[in-house]
C-alpha cells in the first residue's frame, strides 16, 4: 500500500511541476494550455453526474455561462455603472486600475462559484426527480433557454455582447495576461482534482454509484437519493461557474449563445471528453479532455472546413469501438493493472450463469 | 499500475518534446513574403460571408503580388495570408488570433467576418500591439473602446439604414413615419437598430414593432403577422445573409404589403438572383456598389473589379468582398509609406492613411473607423425576369429613381 502511495506522490508532484513549468516551457501555447485546464475541469465535474451518478446532464453549460456573466458583471459593476459599460455606442470609456482589475476578478470569481451552486440547488430540486432521458432533455433546454434570455437582457449587453474589462495596461509585459489566466485555471484544476479525488475515496461516491446502478434499490436501502443528487449537481456547478468566469476574462468578449451558453460546443465537448476518456473513472475525463484538445488543436487547422465532419467521425468511432471510453477499454484489456483481482473460477461461473 | 505510470510519463515527455520543437515561430517577414494572419468563418452561420471575405482578400493578394508587390526599403515583397477557420464563433476567433500572433509569429492581421468576431479579436491584437486592418466589423462599439491598432475600411453599422428612415420621412411629405423593425440578436444588427432608433428620434417617428430575431435565423413569420395587422410605413430587417433571405421568402409567401422594405446584406445573399421578382423594390444598405466612380491603379474601377472578380470566382462580388480587397490596398499603402516592418511605424502610417481605392475613399477617424466614405442605398429592380441592384441614394451616385411605395402583392404580376 505504501509503495503505491509513494508512486502516486511522484506522479502528482511530477504533474504539478509540469503544470507550473508549462507556461514557461511552451510560452506560445499559454492560451491553449489554459483552455486545456478549463476543459479538464468541465469534463471532470461533468463526470460526477454523467459518469458516477448516471444522470447525463447537458445543462452544466448553464453554470458555466452564468459564471462568465457574473464574473464580468461584478468586475465592472464594483467600480463603474454596468449599464453604461455595456451600452453599445456609449461614448465613455472606463479603465480599471490594476488593483481594481484584480479585486474585481477575485470577487467576481467568488460570486461566479457561489451563485451557480445555489441555482443548481434550486433547479436540481425541481428537476432531479426526472430520470434518464427525461432529465437529459430537460437540461438540454436549460442551456438554450438561458442563452436566449441572456440575449435579451440589456444590462449585460444583450445581443451586442459584453466586452470584459481589458487586462490592466499598467502591466506592460505582454506575457503577464496569459500567465495570470493560466495559473488561475491551473489552480482551479488542482482544486477540482483534489475535490474529485476526495469524493472518489468517500461514501458519497458509493451513493452516487448506487443511484446510477439502481435508484429504486438505493432508495429502498434508506438513502435519500434526492438530497445526494442535488448535492452532486451543486458540486459540478461550483466548478463550472469558476471555469466560466476564467474563460470570460480570457476570451475578453461574451456573446450570449456563442461564448457563454455555448451548448453547441462547450456543452457537447464536456460530455464527449468524459466519454472519450471513460466516464465513471478519475483519470478518464482528464485523459479524454487532453486527447480531445490535442486532436482539436492539431488536426483542426489541417482539415479546414471539414473539422466538424472529423469530429462527427470521432464521436462515431468512440461510441462504436470504445463505448466505455479509453479507460474502460484499457481496464477490460488489462484488468490486473487496475488492481482488479480476477478469480478465474468466479469469472467462469459468471459466464455459465448467463 | 507501474507500467501505466511509466507509459504516462513517457507520453507526457514525448508531447513535451514535440511542443518545444514546434514553438519556434515563423518570422513576420519570411524571405520575400510579408505574412498576414486572418481568422475567417469558413464554417458556421457566417460561412457564406466568410468566403466572400476570403475571396476578397485572395483577389487583392494575387493582384498586388502580380503588379510588383510591396516595396519596402528598395526591395519588393509579396503578401501571404495564413488563414484559420473560426467557425463563426467569437471564442474560437479570439483563440486563433492568439495562435496566429504567438505561434505563427504574425505581426499584421486582417479582420474576420462580422462585428461580433472582430470584437473578440480586437482585445488580442491590441494587447500584442498588432495592427489590424479589418473590413467586416462595423459595430459602432468597436470604435469607442479607444483601440489604437484597429482600422476599419468600412462605415459604422449605425449608418447603414439611417438614411432609409430619412428617405421614408421625405416620401411621407416630411411627416413622421411608423416603423416596424426586426433585428437579429448579434452585435452588428443590434447596432443597425440603434441607428434606426436615432433616426426615429430625430424625425419624431414612432416604432410600433421592435422584434428580436434568433441567431439561427430561418423564421420571422410572427413579426410579419404583426406587420400585416398594424400596417407600418416602413419595415426594417437586418440579420446578415440569412435575415435577408428569410425576410424576402416569407414576405412573398405571406403576401405582406408594406410601402417600404429596408434591409442589409441583400447583395451578399444574392437576393436579386435567388428570389428574382419577389425581392423587387427591396431597399438595401451597402458599403459599395460597382457603379460608384472611385478608382485605383490595381483594380481600376468598380466595374472592372466586378468583371475580374466574376471571372475568378464565378459570381458578382458583394460589398463584403470589395471592402476586403480594399483592406489589402490599405496595408500595402501603409507599408510603403512607413518604409519599414516596424509594427509601430506601420501603425502610425495607417493612422495617416488618406487614399482612394476602387471601393471608396479611405481615411481613418480617431476610433479607427473610415470617415471618408458614405453608405449607399440600392433598390432591387427588375426588367422582365432579370433583376438588378440600382443605386438610389445618395443622389450623387444614384443611377435610378427610388420607387415608392411598393405596389401591393395583388397588383404585382
Amino acid at each position: 500500500m505504501n509503495a503505491v502511495k509513494q508512486k502516486d506522490l511522484i506522479l502528482y508532484s511530477g504533474l504539478i511541476i509540469l503544470g507550473l513549468a508549462a507556461p514557461f516551457l511552451f510560452s506560445a501555447f499559454k492560451v491553449q494550455l489554459t483552455y486545456l485546464c478549463v476543459l479538464i475541469v468541465l469534463a471532470m465535474t461533468w463526470n460526477l453526474q454523467g459518469g458516477e451518478m448516471g444522470y447525463n446532464s447537458f445543462g452544466n453549460i448553464l453554470f458555466y455561462g452564468l459564471g462568465m456573466y457574473l464574473t464580468a458583471s461584478v468586475q465592472v459593476g464594483m467600480f463603474f455603472p454596468l449599464a453604461e459599460w455595456t451600452e453599445s455606442g456609449g461614448e465613455k470609456t472606463f479603465v480599471h486600475t490594476t488593483a481594481q482589475y484584480f479585486q474585481g476578478i477575485g470577487v467576481g470569481l467568488l460570486v461566479a462559484a457561489i451563485v451557480p451552486t445555489i441555482i443548481a440547488g434550486a433547479i436540481g430540486y425541481a428537476i432531479l426527480g426526472l430520470r434518464g432521458h427525461y432529465f437529459a432533455i430537460c437540461t438540454l433546454g436549460l442551456g438554450i433557454a438561458a442563452g436566449e434570455i441572456a440575449g435579451g437582457i440589456e444590462i449585460i449587453g444583450a445581443g451586442q455582447g459584453f466586452t470584459t474589462p481589458p487586462f490592466p495596461a499598467e502591466i506592460v509585459d505582454p506575457e503577464a495576461r496569459g500567465q495570470f489566466f493560466y495559473f488561475l485555471s491551473f489552480l482551479v484544476l488542482v482544486l477540482a482534482f483534489v475535490f474529485v479525488k476526495y469524493i472518489y475515496g468517500s461514501r458519497f461516491r458509493l451513493i452516487l454509484n448506487a443511484i446510477r446502478d439502481n435508484e429504486d434499490k438505493a432508495e429502498a436501502m434508506g438513502i435519500q437519493t434526492m438530497k445526494y443528487k442535488i448535492v452532486g449537481w451543486m458540486c459540478s456547478a461550483f466548478f463550472c461557474g469558476l471555469a466560466g468566469g476564467i474563460m470570460g476574462g480570457l476570451i475578453g468578449y461574451i456573446d450570449s449563445t456563442d461564448v457563454a451558453f455555448d451548448g453547441r460546443e462547450m456543452g457537447v465537448f464536456m460530455v464527449l471528453m468524459a466519454i472519450l476518456g471513460g466516464k465513471g473513472t478519475l483519470w478518464g475525463p482528464i485523459i479524454g479532455a487532453t486527447l480531445f484538445h490535442f486532436f482539436k488543436e492539431g488536426l483542426w487547422t489541417f482539415i479546414l472546413g471539414w473539422q466538424y465532419v472529423a469530429l462527427g467521425v470521432l464521436i462515431v468511432v468512440i461510441v462504436v469501438y470504445f463505448p466505455e471510453g479509453l479507460m474502460g477499454w484499457l481496464r477490460e484489456k488489462y484488468p490486473e493493472r487496475f488492481g482488479e483481482v480476477i478469480d478465474e473460477k468466479d469469472r467462469k461461473a459468471q459466464v455459465e450463469l448467463k | 499500475m507501474n507500467k501505466l505510470v511509466k507509459l504516462f510519463i513517457t507520453s507526457i515527455s514525448a508531447i513535451t518534446l514535440a511542443l518545444v520543437s514546434f514553438t519556434s515561430s515563423f518570422a513576420k517577414v519570411d524571405g520575400e513574403y510579408i505574412v498576414l494572419g486572418s481568422a475567417i468563418s469558413l464554417t458556421g452561420k457566417y460561412s457564406s460571408n466568410g468566403v466572400h471575405t476570403q475571396n476578397g482578400y485572395n483577389m487583392a493578394v494575387d493582384r498586388i503580388n502580380k503588379m510588383g508587390g510591396v516595396k519596402v526599403g528598395g526591395k519588393s515583397y509579396k503578401f501571404e495570408i495564413i488563414y484559420y477557420d473560426d467557425e463563426s464563433n467569437p471564442k474560437r476567433a479570439a483563440q486563433l488570433a492568439e495562435r496566429l500572433i504567438k505561434q505563427d509569429g504574425v505581426h499584421y492581421m486582417l479582420g474576420p467576418y462580422s462585428s461580433g468576431l472582430t470584437k473578440a479579436i480586437a482585445p488580442v491584437t491590441e494587447k500584442y500591439k498588432i495592427p489590424m486592418v479589418e473590413a467586416n466589423g462595423a459595430s459602432r462599439s468597436l470604435f469607442t473602446k479607444g483601440y489604437k491598432y484597429l482600422f476599419a475600411v468600412l462605415s459604422p453599422a449605425n449608418q447603414y439604414l439611417e438614411v432609409a428612415i430619412d428617405l421614408a420621412v421625405e416620401k411621407n411629405g416630411g411627416k413622421p413615419v411608423r416603423i416596424a423593425q426586426a433585428f437579429e440578436q448579434d452585435a452588428f444588427s443590434q447596432d443597425v437598430r440603434l441607428g434606426i432608433l436615432d433616426a426615429a428620434k430625430r424625425t419624431g417617428s414612432e416604432i410600433i414593432i421592435d422584434d428580436k430575431l434568433p441567431k439561427e435565423l430561418n423564421d420571422m413569420a410572427a413579426t410579419l403577422a404583426k406587420v400585416k395587422a398594424t400596417k407600418p410605413d416602413v419595415l426594417v430587417v437586418s440579420g446578415h445573409t440569412k435575415g435577408a433571405l428569410t425576410a424576402i421568402r416569407q414576405i412573398s409567401e405571406m403576401k405582406v404589403d408594406v410601402p417600404m422594405l429596408a434591409m442589409t446584406h441583400c447583395d451578399a445573399a444574392k437576393l436579386s438572383k435567388q428570389h428574382g421578382k419577389n425581392s423587387e423594390y427591396a431597399l438595401c444598405a451597402s458599403q459599395w456598389h460597382k457603379n460608384l466612380s472611385y478608382k485605383d491603379k490595381f483594380f481600376g474601377s468598380g466595374k472592372k473589379y466586378d468583371k475580374d472578380f466574376k471571372k475568378e470566382f464565378g459570381y458578382a462580388p458583394p460589398y463584403q468582398s470589395a471592402e476586403s480587397s480594399a483592406a489589402l490596398l490599405v496595408f500595402k499603402d501603409a507599408f510603403e509609406r512607413a518604409n519599414s516592418f516596424d509594427r509601430d511605424k506601420v501603425r502610425d502610417a495607417l493612422v495617416d492613411t488618406e487614399m482612394q481605392t476602387f471601393y471608396g475613399n479611405i481615411k481613418f477617424g480617431p476610433g479607427g473607423q473610415n470617415v471618408a466614405k458614405p453608405m449607399i442605398l440600392f433598390q432591387v429592380r427588375c426588367k422582365g425576369d432579370t433583376c438588378e441592384n440600382k443605386v438610389v441614394a445618395p443622389t450623387k451616385w444614384a443611377s435610378d429613381k427610388f420607387y415608392h411605395p411598393i405596389p401591393k402583392w395583388s397588383e404585382r404580376g
